[in-house]
């Protein structure tokens, strides 16, 4: 184990000198720090059930839907692709030494251990809002933690198991796949059934997941109950949850470590395609990567100058896109937005449409963040093309600006129907989302300008963040209190609309200077 | 020092690699070259011990993936990836490390002033070029002293000098006894340094001479490399 220490040792060495080397890097850090802290102290400190006593069931039910998608989705991901605790220095330089592959493999599950801070990360920011819809436990932050790090542990073990059977026999790899889609299909399935009988959200969700085989099942039930231990307390489905995971995980790693491991080939696709997310992921390209491209559009290209970009742009997103614009950004952003206010309380009703708005920009703000644009940004052509910078940006923006009015239009549209509202809403509500959308966009496009040379992308991403909530606050305040006078819905979405207007143009004016020099990107 | 003998891997229902086999004695400098896809890079992970594999690999007469035959191969591989918070004379250390050298600083030293890195002992991987992860992946490989070593696409990346240096290494490696294997689809790169010609197509391997036997036959490695992969008739 020696030299893999050394790695861990020297990484973690290096890191803090080059922290400290770098004091915009120390600045950034700390300012994570605080805020990580103050998220802590507000998550274990703060009363819960303040707001509102949502039942228990509901809060099992909605912990146990958000575990089956983690596992659904990265267990789907790790049959096809294989999962990974190793990046490709570790293949090239440790895969080939004479180590020993069991040690290695330790040496992996340890780094594995620093990967789900990450997930804490996450996992602590919706501790308040359960806190103030639930009402939880003094420790019931810990058992949230305590089920985030079991999952951040177990999923990557579990799929290089399913993943290792399955590449030994063609066909294998669909069959687990199908046994997946079969599960899923069949919670959906029990759900809809739920539904059509009770014809209440709340009540299905509570059902459907709060009972003995949802609690009890291998795995994500076992998760999710150690997750309702903050509610529900310490039950024997926590103790079986809590002993289950433990004994899968640490029998899992016997397993392997004991077995006579040939696990290399198993991790190398898995390996090499989350070393291309990563990248991905550094270039702005996130959002686009792993998207299946359909062949089969067929477009011509038209414009000219700076207008070419928009019809590229065009081409790209219907060749990406389900049907017309509409992708898996649009489908999370409609689906998390409708269930979020389904979720709330019925007292208000007269505000349902702005709940849905709310949450629909809040989901925006964390898909859009690394939007297409970085994609272009990324490449010299936009910087090349004869045209001014206004309107490269303008052309550059106008699909994402088309694709958020049509999203918007479905969203609203749909939501108008399902909770009776005004027409006037629903216009109102797609023209703020379509306007809050192109704010995100040129806000990120001026931090790029501003602090671009930051190299660590994800403190980038951080200031990006931190920089839209707080210039979309005055906005949230204004229509507040547009509420408060007017108390009409109408008049608060305009206020939002109105000042989404005012940022949007203003960044707009703003970050066009960026396409005068590539330097102030990369 | 290198036996490959039916090698076959199968990705799916893909057949990559095809019951290839050859050797490489030692001091013999061998070049596996093949248009893309033709299944090189396949065969030497498989050699590296990545993939699992039908057939019989044995390096220095044991199995490739034992923990003996990986103490005496050394492996360049076509990306190359260092980790990003380790400096370069970190990462010769832990290959000292983990292939339990002894004093390898001098060797570690004279390797990184050839290709011009001395001056950039203390930089971490993430602020190098692709060029110089190429020289320090380079410098990994040499440092253990391999008595078998595999380059995929080591050219890749390299500037004029650091090519020249390479070329220079090959041939101090073959004086040294060392069995070197090049894969590459760039044919001028290794125009005047191989002994041994490997030509892959399609998953198997469609040539297999050494360059004394071409000479007789009259034969150049460009022309025998066309005709091989791009169908009999242009054989002539």
């Amino acid at each position: 184990m020696s030299p893999l220490l050394f790695i861990m040792r020297k990484t973690l060495k290096n890191r803090t000198k080059e922290v400290l080397k770098k004091p915009v890097l120390l600045i950034g850090y700390l300012f994570i720090a605080v805020f990580v802290i103050s998220m802590l102290i507000v998550s274990f400190v703060m009363p819960s059930g303040l707001i509102r006593r949502g039942s228990n069931d509901l809060y099992t039910g909605i912990v146990t839907i958000v575990f089956i998608f983690m596992y659904y989705t990265t267990l789907k991901l790790g049959i096809e692709k294989g999962s990974t605790y190793f990046r490709l220095s570790d293949v090239n330089l440790t895969f080939t030494a004479p180590i020993k592959p069991n040690h290695i493999l330790l040496y992996g599950f340890i780094k594995q251990l620093g990967g789900t801070l990450i997930f804490l990360f996450v996992a602590l920011c919706q501790i308040p809002n359960l806190k103030n819809n639930f009402d939880m436990k003094h420790y019931g932050a810990w058992m949230i933690l305590l089920a985030t790090v079991f999952y951040a542990l177990s999923y990557p073990l579990i799929s290089m198991v399913m993943y290792s059977w399955a590449a030994k026999k063609s066909g294998r790899k669909k069959i687990l796949k199908r046994a997946l889609d079969v599960m899923a299909l069949l919670i959906a399935g029990v759900v809809l059934i739920s539904l059509f009988s009770t014809r209440n959200v709340v009540v299905t969700i509570g059902n459907v997941f709060n009972n003995p085989i949802a609690r009890y099942f291998p795995v994500i039930g076992w998760t999710s109950s150690i997750a309702n231990a903050s509610v529900n307390g310490f039950t024997t489905e926590f103790w079986v949850g809590l002993l289950g995971m433990v004994f899968l995980i640490l029998g899992t790693i016997i397993g392997l470590y004991r077995a006579i491991l040939d696990y290399y080939e198993d991790v190398l696709e898995g390996t090499e395609f989350f070393e291309a997310a990563r990248k991905a992921k550094r270039e702005g390209k996130n959002l686009t990567f792993g998207l299946k491209v359909r062949d089969s559009v067929k477009q011509k290209l038209s414009g000219t100058g700076a207008s070419a970009l928009f019809f590229k742009h065009l081409l790209e997103l219907r060749k990406t896109a389900y049907v017309l614009f509409f992708d898996r950004s649009s489908v999370s952003v409609i689906i998390a937005a409708i269930m979020f206010r389904l979720a709330m309380p019925k007292g208000v009703q007269e505000v349902s449409l702005s709940m849905v708005l709310f949450f629909a920009l809040y989901m925006l703000l964390l898909l859009q963040m690394q939007g297409r644009l970085g994609t272009e940004l990324e490449k010299h052509y936009i910087f090349l093309i004869p045209a001014s910078p206004y309107q490269k940006l303008f052309f550059a923006t106008l699909a994402e600006h088309t694709k958020n009015l049509i999203d918007g239009i479905f969203l609203f549209a749909l939501s108008g129907i399902l909770f009776k509202a005004q027409l006037v809403n629903v216009v109102s509500c797609i023209i703020a989302y379509t306007l809050s959308g192109a704010v995100y966009t040129y806000s990120d496009i001026l931090t790029r300008r501003l602090f671009g040379r930051i190299h660590s992308k994800g403190l980038l991403l951080f200031v990006k963040v931190l920089v839209n909530i707080l210039i979309i606050i005055p906005g949230g305040v204004a229509s507040a209190i547009v509420l408060l006078i007017t108390e009409n819905e109408f008049f608060m979405i305009c206020a939002l609309a109105g000042w989404s207007f005012v940022l949007a143009v203003t960044l707009f004016m703003f970050s066009a200077g960026i396409l005068n020099n590539l330097e102030t990107v990369n | 020092m290198l036996k490959v003998k039916n090698l076959t891997k199968k990705y799916d229902k893909v057949l990559a690699v095809n019951k290839v086999s050859f050797e490489i004695g030692s001091g013999e400098i061998g070049v596996l070259i093949g248009p893309n896809g033709a299944g090189k890079s396949t065969t030497i992970k498989s050699i590296a011990g990545l993939l699992r594999f039908d057939g019989e690999i044995t390096i220095d007469g044991k199995p490739n993936k034992s923990i003996e035959a990986k103490r005496v191969f050394g492996y360049v591989p076509e990306t190359p990836a260092l980790y990003d918070s380790l400096s370069v004379w970190d990462h010769l250390e832990f290959i000292a490390r983990a292939y339990d050298l002894q004093d390898w600083n001098d060797t570690a030293e004279k390797l990184l002033a050839r290709f011009d890195m001395d001056d950039k002992k203390n930089k971490v991987g993430k602020d190098l070029s692709k060029g110089m992860q190429q020289k320090v992946s380079i410098c990994c490989a040499l440092l253990i002293k391999p008595r078998m070593i595999m380059f995929d696409e080591p050219m890749i990346g390299l500037d004029p000098k650091a090519i020249k240096e390479l070329k220079e290494i090959f041939f101090e490696l073959k004086d040294s006894g060392c069995a070197v294997l090049i894969s590459t689809h760039i044919l001028d790169s290794i125009a005047d340094v191989w002994d041994k010609a490997l030509i892959m197509n399609k998953g198997e391997i469609v040539f297999n001479s050494t360059r004394d036997d071409m000479a007789l036959n009259g034969e150049s490695l460009e022309h025998v490399f066309f005709s091989k992969t791009e169908g009999e008739g242009e054989a002539g």
